[in-house]
């Protein structure tokens, strides 16, 4: 541990952890008080392409699986903070800032569409909040810490979601149960941790696991387990507990959605990873029965019962919804095989289905925009008036089901081979089968984009180019990563490695 | 056929015109009466040289003849009694089947003799 | 990726494909539908016999092109057939079909080049999703609903075959698409695929139900690379299992019933290829060098004939807007062209003397006989007999002669005429001149199809057979041809098993619902219970949600402390 590192010549670069998120976290009060509709964005885009530079410094810097601790104000934990930097988080803040950019790329033309002019310098304040609170949840390396960022975000989310009610009141409603659940998820959680801190008497991860080591049979340690699990649970939407999910997805303005779809479920699952095996150990116990008996059996769950209500939606953006659900238990499954390909599978199927999932919330966006809302008797014979955005829904689907030559088949591809790896091969068949629902859901709103006629004197015409650059910017990313996986692979590897080590 | 309006078999292709002798009065029975007799030549035709075959009923006179003309016999018969059974109406799987719609007809050139 | 040493001929195809699509609408795209085919054929006759275009991916080494005899045969039928149905369909002017037809030919090729089962899965697939949009191009209700049924049926084979090279790969390790054999379940799995694509019996509904669907030139595509790629298939993987002699031959049987009282030409043509399949799958199974030779030649002319007797039926469909059997005849006044392409077409699939049906088929007749099958023997020939009935007579016979329907189309245009007398050319050129296909086969094996036994043979069963029709027919005996359809086995999915869903799923529905009922009473009490404090309620349906959840949290919470302290 660098505690006693020179606190003498520190140069910018050794300040990027921090920076990494009080970037974003300063911006927001400052878009607030500047309170200017024209300057709000300039000033919220310039911090999350900062904020992005700095992801993929921190990325470069821990490819190699090496760990940067950062003391804020000096302070040594644990009484001080640290910010804990490798491979994982670097990935995931790497994943959180540059969807933020591009999303915000969207944003511009999207909010002036769909939010009335008086609350966009609320809106921009409230996404860079969450945005700081995703990354300061991802980048901490204290207990409570992450509480608080994670309340952060949370508080701005409930916010975002309710701008929706411009357009859909049932936004509202939306973010108040979404409201209420997260707060339930976050007290148990914070009950978790307070359990931890009566039976170690300190709140940094490290210092955490290094004492819980010992003490496999304390109850306080194994109740903290079980709070923490399930409290995060919810803001993950393990299956039970994603009922908050549909309905935040549906109602909250596209851009949002996109946003939230692709960022922060997956913060959500890193601080499982990161409890999981950082803080506790998968030696124990208590955690691998956790693991095989609770966790396993819901994901294959949530693999099947979420892809088959999706194909029975009607509502496109609520299929999507779904079909995170169901995609989130690809991720579960990973976590719960307690292996180091498994882990692979499960961080990069974080990044591959957030950049896919972020495509075609975006094109589903140009169609709300263009044709008012997303329920499929609107967007029959889309594909020939919208056919770039329609092309960008075609390849973000095929990546959602994983066809190779796309990110998602690259995650697919390792998960079966993790399952294979322990020879699970019936899980294995379940993971192949279960993308067939995919190919399901994705093919009910291709017929109608492609199959159905335009009706009569429809007058829709293509998304304006500002939506389609950033919306291709995914896209191309999700065929990118499907073939060129020498980054993702790796750092995927590099985390699965440092958290299977319990680092 | 219903409409027996005037037709003038000149204009058919020359071929065509050739080919219209089968349609004349007596001459499908000219070539079943032709076919019976190179069938006769046909059986006749084993006993001029030696047979080999791989089983020894091949050696049988005419067996392939008569093994053919039973054979496709019992495909008639077989046929018919499945009709029989499983004959349905035309839309009977309608509307998920072709068989009972129009060919879409924009993907055609209906172009009659007459018109070109 | 490392540079390919060997430019695979399938790329070809898709190379071709992108740049179809920034050639000009018109004559220039048709005539880049015949020059890729031109292309690949030559790039594929120059190969020498090796593996190529080892790339490594996911850590494991795909082999894009593995050349050897087995391989180069049915490639260069391929490319033959995608040239040859282009030109068919040279009039085509839809993007959707072009390309589809190139993606498929080249799939079709890529996966008989395929060194390891992995690239065979990808390019099976390919065949099944590229040939999928050849029926939905007929942009109807029916086609749309009998191409999902296809779709289905085709990417479940290609999933049955996924799951099989797993389990393969796990036993032993290794991946390379070589001879198997039956016994673990992985390889019975692969086995299933392939018969699924090949239209084994009970698995063959698929076919005779999406081919009459297809478009008029689709169908003529279509029935060249499925099916024959699953002959390839198992001639690589299966050559001599035992149980592929007796699938061949119920095979070539049973479509003979079928065929004889199906209505569509175009169904009836579809129930004499899976027929004809049965010769090759029969010629597999046998496993010997002759019989292997048998199967490559037959796929060959088959699929030479087979295009023949698709393209004239469907140059009818494309004048007279129907290929109903009780709807035509006597065409072959104004279509005399049409008929004579016909006849040849039906001469060869019976295997007349001259024909190529005849010096194919004979390698795997005669194969059979030397092995002393006596009863597949007795079964091949018997279907011999049968494939005059219903491609070698009914075809050419009711619809351009027989009954005079009146209809009197014109001649079909120039190139599918072309087409027709191109593909006619070498339907005759094999049967007279049977070497140079002989020569390009996998094994070097001295036949002679002409002796004077074996041709005095056919003739008289073919022409007995043909006495026989010519008596049925004038004692009215032989059934008409009238406007219907017959079951097969795909009712059992068609009709049987949806009934039964759906009296199933009424049963579950009620007990579901009195079931849910009844706990959403308790969980609404519950809730009400719970939240009484928080003031008037909302719509229920908003509170529910929210409440149910709380419970969740509780039953999850619950559980995962019982497994934590037990």
């Amino acid at each position: 541990m660098a505690s006693d590192a020179t606190h003498a010549a520190m140069s910018l670069h050794d300040h990027l952890p921090l920076l990494q998120v009080v970037v974003p976290m300063l911006a927001a009060p400052v878009c607030g008080i500047i309170g200017s509709r024209r300057l709000s964005w300039p000033l919220a885009f310039a911090a999350s392409l900062t904020a992005s530079i700095i992801s993929v410094f921190l990325l470069l810097d821990t490819l190699d699986g090496s760990i940067i601790s950062y003391h804020i104000g000096g302070w040594a934990p644990p009484l001080g903070i640290e910010y804990r930097i490798d491979a994982a988080n670097a990935f995931v803040l790497f994943l959180v800032s540059i969807i933020s950019s591009v999303v915000l790329l969207y944003a511009r033309t999207y909010v002036g569409e769909v939010i009335s002019a008086s609350k966009h310098v609320l809106f921009y304040a409230c996404y860079l909040l969450c945005l700081s609170g995703l990354l300061g949840v991802a980048a901490t390396g204290d207990a409570f810490n992450t509480f608080v960022f994670l309340e952060i975000s949370s508080l701005s989310t409930y916010v975002l979601i309710a701008l929706g009610a411009e357009r859909d009141k049932r936004a509202l409603t939306s973010a108040f149960d979404y409201l209420v659940m997260g707060t339930i998820g976050a007290t148990f959680f914070v009950i978790g941790i307070g359990f931890l801190y009566m039976a170690t008497g300190t709140l940094n991860m490290v210092d955490i696991s290094e004492r819980i080591a010992d003490m496999p049979d304390n109850r306080t340690v194994r109740a903290a387990f079980a709070f923490i699990v399930v409290g995060m649970g919810l803001k993950v939407a393990i299956y039970p507990l994603h009922l908050w999910l549909p309905g935040a997805y549906t109602h909250a303005p596209s851009v949002v959605t996109a946003f939230l779809a692709a960022t922060s479920t997956k913060v959500a699952v890193y601080v499982l990873l990161r409890f999981m095996f950082s803080v506790f150990q998968p030696g124990f116990v208590f955690e691998t029965y956790t693991l095989e008996f609770i966790i396993l059996p819901f994901a294959i769950l949530a693999m099947f019962a979420a892809s088959i209500v999706a194909a029975f939606q009607t509502n496109l953006k609520r299929l999507l919804a779904y079909s995170s659900i169901a995609q989130i238990g690809y991720m579960l499954l990973g976590i719960s095989m307690i292996s180091k390909t498994g882990l692979t599978a499960t961080v990069i199927h974080l990044f591959n289905h957030g950049i896919t999932k972020g495509t075609l919330f975006m094109a589903v966006g140009a169609y709300v925009l263009q044709t008012g809302n997303s329920f499929f008797d609107r967007l029959e014979g889309l594909g020939k008036s919208m056919p770039w955005t329609s092309a960008a829904f075609v390849v973000g689907g095929l990546s959602l089901i994983g066809v190779p030559g796309t990110a998602g088949f690259i995650s697919k591809w390792v998960l079966v081979q993790a399952a294979l790896e322990k020879g699970w091969w019936v899980v294995a068949l379940l993971i192949v089968a279960s993308s067939l629902l995919a190919v399901i859901y994705v093919w009910k709103a291709v017929e109608v984009l492609y199959m159905r006629e335009l009706p009569e004197g429809s007058t829709h015409v293509e998304a304006p180019l500002s939506l389609l650059v950033p919306m291709w910017m995914l896209a191309i990313a999700s065929i990118y990563f499907g073939i060129d996986t020498s980054l993702t692979l790796s750092a995927a590897q590099t985390a699965a490695e440092n958290l299977f080590l319990g680092l | 056929m219903a409409n027996k309006k005037k037709e003038n078999p000149e204009s058919f292709p020359w071929l065509g015109r050739k080919l219209l002798w089968v349609d004349k009065p007596g001459s499908p029975l000219k070539l079943v009466w032709i076919l019976a007799i190179v069938c006769i030549l046909l059986g006749l035709a084993d006993f001029t040289y030696n047979k080999y075959g791989h089983f020894s009923f091949e050696n049988v006179p005419a067996f392939y003849g008569i093994f053919g003309f039973i054979a496709f016999s019992c495909v008639i018969f077989g046929a018919k009694a499945l009709r029989f059974l499983i004959k349905r109406p035309e839309n009977f799987y309608s509307p998920n089947v072709v068989d009972a719609e129009e060919y879409p007809p924009e993907e055609l050139e209906k172009v009659s003799h007459d018109d070109a | 990726m490392m540079m390919p040493d060997q430019f695979p001929p399938a790329f070809v195809f898709f190379v071709g494909a992108i740049a179809l699509l920034l050639a000009p609408q018109g004559h220039a795209r048709s005539a880049l539908t015949l020059i890729i085919p031109i292309i690949a054929a030559s790039i594929l006759w120059n190969m020498e016999p090796g593996i190529y275009d080892r790339v490594e991916f996911l850590g494991i080494t795909l082999e894009l092109t593995r050349v050897d005899k087995l391989s180069t045969v049915f490639g260069l039928i391929f490319c033959l057939a995608a040239f040859l149905g282009n030109l068919f369909a040279w009039h085509v002017k839809d993007t959707i079909q072009q390309v589809a037809a190139l993606l498929y030919a080249g799939s079709a090729i890529g996966a008989v080049f395929a060194g390891d089962l992995v690239t065979l899965f990808i390019y099976w697939e390919g065949t099944a999703i590229a040939s999928v949009f050849l029926i939905w191009a007929r942009r109807t209700e029916g086609a749309y609903h009998t191409g999902l049924r296809y779709l289905i049926i085709q990417i479940g084979s290609g999933v049955i075959l996924l799951a099989g090279i797993v389990l393969l790969y796990r036993e032993t390790g290794s991946l390379a698409f070589e001879k198997m054999t039956l016994g673990t379940l992985a390889t019975w799995l692969i086995f299933l695929a392939f018969g699924i694509k090949c239209a084994f019996p009970l698995l063959h509904n698929w076919l005779q139900d999406s081919y009459p669907a297809a478009t008029v030139t689709g169908t003529v595509i279509l029935s060249a690379f499925t099916t024959k790629l699953a002959v390839y298939a198992l001639a690589r993987g299966f050559p001599g299992t035992e149980l592929l002699i007796y699938i061949g031959a119920v095979m070539t049987v049973f479509p003979v019933f079928f065929a004889e009282i199906e209505n569509d030409l175009r169904r009836v043509l579809a129930y004499s290829l899976n027929n004809q399949l049965g010769f090759m799958v029969v010629g597999v199974g046998i496993g010997t060098e002759m019989s292997l030779n048998g199967t490559a030649s037959h796929a060959f002319a088959h699929i030479l004939y087979k295009a023949l007797l698709f393209m004239s039926v469907g140059a009818v469909l494309f004048r007279t807007g129907t290929s109903k059997a009780s709807e035509l005849g006597g065409l072959y006044r104004t279509m005399p062209l049409t008929t004579v392409f016909c006849l040849v077409g039906a001469a060869s699939i019976s295997a007349f003397p001259l024909f190529s049906g005849f010096v194919t088929k004979s390698l795997v007749l005669d194969a059979t006989a030397e092995n002393h099958y006596l009863i597949v023997w007795f079964m091949l020939v018997f279907a011999s007999a049968g494939v005059l009935s219903h491609s070698g007579i009914k075809i050419p016979f009711f619809t351009f002669f027989a009954h005079d329907s009146g209809k009197r189309p014109k001649e079909a245009p120039t190139h599918m005429l072309l087409a027709m007398g191109a593909t006619a050319f070498l339907c005759i050129f094999i049967g007279v001149f049977p070497e140079p296909l002989y020569s390009i086969l996998p094994y070097d094996v001295e036949y002679h199809p002409y002796t004077t036994s074996h041709v005095v043979g056919q003739l008289q069963l073919l022409l007995f057979a043909l006495l026989a029709f010519c008596f049925l027919m004038r004692t009215g005996i032989h059934p008409p041809e009238i406007r219907a359809i017959n079951l097969d086995s795909d009712w059992i999915y068609r009709r049987l098993l949806p009934s039964w869903i759906s009296a199933i799923s009424v049963a579950i529905n009620a007990i579901w619902s009195k079931n849910l009922g009844f706990w959403t009473r308790k969980v609404d009490a519950l809730i009400v219970r719970l939240h009484k404090s928080h003031g008037p309620e909302g719509r229920i349906a908003q509170v529910w949600p929210t409440g149910s959840m709380v419970l969740w949290i509780a039953v999850l919470l619950g559980a995962t402390l019982l497994v934590n302290f037990v």
